[in-house]
């Protein structure tokens, strides 16, 4: 510790380094003085023993306890020992408990003789101040621990020691107190303690003396006599022997000149701009850092807070970019987020990879899947839903025909303006399709966009494997599902409070539900464990809805399903479709064929299908191969009207969910939409299938003037009816009419 | 999966009027693509650029939204960007072919 020696510009005084050990003023600002030798001594007095203090100072802390008191002795020409006291002693037994503040500046007071001659005046008047007194001090103030040392600077050097000696018995005696004080406090701690308001003594913080006395003091005849004798002594010393005047000569150094270049300062100019949403994106992900953040996630945080830029941050043109709006984070939230800006990704390679596999790539193709098609079909999506058709401009007009043909042109338009017709505007049909017969189709309950198409053979020969399809109508190029069946699909049907369960009924008498809306290409529940499951195809199926319940039942759905070997069963959702035997159907809009074929005579062929009216609750109709279309009521035995167009087998006869009075039918190789207000014998429209092709299947959109036509070869057609204008008067009344008039007729 | 991808894709590229499909990721690499290689970096090199300020226009007017596609209707063609912070995937269509 007093090893190393102090340089000073007077030679003849030598500053002790244990005084240099006595200045823990140390505080953080303080610090820098620690260097300079005269600062040291200066900011000699003590030290505030905060907690902040730097290691060093901790260490001169202790040793300062255990330093010598004077290793090296300044004397002055006389050989006085003039050396000075350190400033500061500090007790050993008070060095922890006692808190004085010291505030000194870097550089008080020029150099160490103004600061000993103004410490020399200070010391005089040093006060004692109490055992807990807090001091602040400037250049010349003095600490209580100080005084002690200060006072040491006297000439009366005796005192110090005496000085010293009391302080250190007071603070030993302080010492003791406490701990009495100590054990007193735990002893009774609710006991009502008295606290006496003294008056301390006076501090003195600053004390100037007067340079001039006042005429009437004490002093002041000594002082003029002190004046008088050193005005004399001016006055001879100009002629006077003892004083001779000298002149001196310091040596100067040798000034010496050195270049320093250092290395020229960069400049580089950033900039930025402060986006709303970089500001937003930093701000959040400050706040989040901040509670989640760990130097291990710091490489994953980057990218993703510069991820607005959608770039990994090594990329050239928006490095820039990306490093300040880091920086800017950086900045803004200060400490624990320690962002590397140039995050190298460690999977390059297989990145495409992951790209393609991506869930989100996979939406987006379907997105924009669906976005082309949007283009594509937009104007027969338009006609569909009704709405009015937007020519595209930049469409090159076809070239004009000449003026002849387009009078042809034109009377015929005029004609089909008026005449009902079908217009066809698109078909779902793609690959998987093509080849299997469209046996049933069904809209979902909930999404009138999505259509579920069962493809199966009608006949018993010719069996493939059955498929589902879901489509939308949106997307008429590719089913959004498809399930593949074992048998061929006879029937279809939506669940209505479940809007995902599709039921199907197939060829081979099992039934399965599905769930659309998973992926899974599996039914959900299927009926092949069943013991009592049917043997021979279904020809229905149907969702009925309990209204109340019967026989504790609760109310929900049941699936009902009929089938060619004479039962209508129950279907009950557990483990696995179970059903009840025979169940009469409680309503009969659950389609019986058999139980009508039982009751009419009159059908000759086994009936396709039978459709109750939407509007008129007690009317069907009915068509079957024998080429015939009926209609039926239910209180008669026989049909009340027959419809017959073509020599060819009915295969499908849908009501139209709009006008009571239509009902739309298909046959082999064609379809037929009849208006029983326009006419009872000829279909209003006729549309013929394309060669080659037969219709199978029928269903009318629920909201809008289209019809779905499936045919054998696993297309489903939309056409649209034109110009089918329905006679006035409300539907009902008018079917009403027509049945009441005919049977008027017939009796 | 990826077999669904690849499928989607190639259906996308044989629908009606669709001139080119372009997969390119962050960095403009294109990763598929049906036009020639010029092509192909010209049009994402400047996709990027126009997906970026559309998406920091949706964003600077309300930083909770976020850019989900961008469609650009010219008097030839169409063409259509979904973008993503990995990948961009952009396909040109001309609808009334």
């Amino acid at each position: 510790m007093s090893t190393t020696k102090a340089k000073l510009k007077k030679p003849t005084l030598k500053v002790t380094p244990s005084s240099r050990v006595m200045n823990v003023s140390t505080s953080g600002v303080l610090r820098v003085n620690h260097s300079s030798t005269y600062a040291r001594s200066i900011n000699a007095s003590v030290s505030r023993k905060s907690f902040s203090l730097a290691a060093d100072s901790k260490i001169l802390d202790k040793s300062s306890v255990q330093t010598p008191k004077h290793t090296v002795q300044v004397f002055d020409e006389n050989g006085k020992d003039v050396t000075p006291q350190p400033l500061y002693q500090p007790d050993p037994a008070a060095v922890m408990s006692k808190h004085s503040k010291i505030f000194a500046s870097d550089t008080s007071g020029g150099t160490m003789s103004d600061f000993y001659s103004t410490a020399y005046q200070t010391t005089t008047n040093a006060s004692f101040a109490g055992p807990f007194t807090r001091s602040v001090f400037g250049s010349s103030t003095v600490s209580r621990g100080s005084q002690s040392t200060m006072e040491s600077m006297n000439e009366e050097i005796e005192d110090p020691s005496s000085k010293r000696d009391v302080s250190i018995s007071l603070s030993d005696v302080q010492v003791r107190r406490e701990e009495v004080k100590e054990l007193i406090k735990e002893e009774m701690l609710d006991e009502v303690v008295d606290r006496y308001l003294i008056e301390s003594e006076t501090l003195w913080l600053l004390h100037m003396p007067a340079v001039s006395v006042s005429v009437d003091s004490e002093e002041a005849e000594s002082v003029k006599e002190r004046n008088n004798l050193y005005m004399e002594l001016c006055k001879n010393r100009m002629g006077n022997d003892k004083y001779v005047e000298r002149s001196m000569q310091t040596f100067n150094g040798a000034p010496k000149t050195k270049e320093v270049q250092c290395e020229a300062i960069t400049m580089v100019d950033a900039a930025t701009t402060a986006t709303t949403w970089d500001m937003y994106d930093s701000f959040r992900s400050a706040g989040l850092g901040e509670a989640a953040l760990s130097p291990d996630t710091d490489k994953a945080s980057g990218p993703e807070i510069v991820s607005n830029h959608r770039l990994d941050p090594t990329r050239a043109p928006e490095r820039t970019m990306s490093v300040i709006s880091t920086t800017s984070i950086a900045s803004a939230s200060s400490s624990r987020i320690e962002m590397e800006p140039f995050v190298v990704p460690s999977e390059d390679e297989p990145d495409p990879e992951l790209i393609m596999q991506s869930e989100k790539f996979q939406q987006d193709l379907f997105v924009m899947e669906r976005v082309i098609l949007e283009n594509i079909y937009q104007p027969k999506l338009a006609a569909y839903r009704q709405l009015p058709t937007l020519e595209d401009p930049d469409i090159v007009p076809k070239v004009v025909p000449t003026v002849v043909s387009r009078r042809e042109e034109s009377s015929l338009d005029e004609e089909s303006t008026l005449t009902p017709a079908l217009e066809r505007l698109w078909s779902f049909s793609c690959e998987l399709t093509s080849g299997h017969n469209v046996s049933s189709m069904a809209w979902n309950k909930r999404n009138p966009d999505l259509l579920a198409v069962g493809y199966g053979q009608f006949d018993f020969k010719d069996q493939k494997s059955g498929l589902i399809c879901c489509w939308s109508l949106k997307n008429p190029t590719w089913p959004e599902r498809v399930f593949t069946c074992e048998s061929g699909v006879t029937t279809l049907d939506f669940s209505a409070s479940n809007a995902s369960q599709l039921a199907v009924g197939m060829h081979d008498g099992s039934i399965a539900t599905y769930n659309v809306e998973s992926r899974e290409k599996t039914p959900v529940i299927d009926s092949s464990d069943c013991a009592h499951k049917h043997t021979s195809p279904v020809w229905q199926v149907r969702w009925i809805d309990h209204e109340r319940g019967a026989s504790g039942e609760d109310k929900g759905e049941t699936l009902i399903s009929v089938s060619a070997d004479g039962r209508i069963s129950k279907w009950f959702l557990r483990k696995g479709l179970d059903c009840i035997g025979p169940v009469l159907p409680q309503s009969l809009k659950v389609v019986g064929n058999l139980s009508i074929t039982l009751t009419s005579p009159c059908s000759q062929g086994p009936l396709y299908r039978i459709t109750w009216s939407p509007f008129c609750s007690d009317v069907f109709l009915s068509c079957s191969s024998d080429w015939t279309i009926q209609l039926w009521r239910q209180d008669l035995f026989t049909p009340v009207l027959g419809f017959t167009s073509t020599q060819s087998a009915v295969y499908d006869v849908m009501w139209s969910p709009k006008w009571a009075t239509v009902f739309g039918a298909v046959n082999e190789g064609r379809v037929e939409i009849w208006d029983l207000g326009a006419s009872i014998l000829d279909p209003t429209i006729v549309s013929l299938a394309s060669p080659g092709v037969k219709l199978t299947s029928l269903l009318f959109a629920t909201e809008t003037d289209c019809i779905l036509v499936g045919d054998s070869d696993g297309q489903v057609s939309v056409y649209q009816l034109k110009n089918l204008t329905v006679g006035e008067g409300t539907q009902v009344d008018a079917l009403d009419d027509i049945i009441g008039s005919t049977l008027a007729s017939q009796l | 999966m990826s077999a669904e991808v690849e499928e989607t894709l190639k259906r996308i590229q044989t629908h009606k009027g669709v001139i080119g499909t372009i997969v390119v990721n962050a960095e403009g690499i294109p990763i598929r693509t049906t036009l020639d290689n010029s092509t192909t970096v010209q049009y994402a090199g400047l996709l990027h650029q126009l997906t970026m300020k559309a998406r920091s226009t949706v964003r600077d007017l309300d930083p909770q939204n976020d850019l989900t596609f961008l469609r650009i209707r010219s008097k030839k063609h169409e063409i259509m960007v979904a973008p993503d912070k990995e990948y961009l995937l952009i396909v040109i269509q001309n609808p009334s072919e």
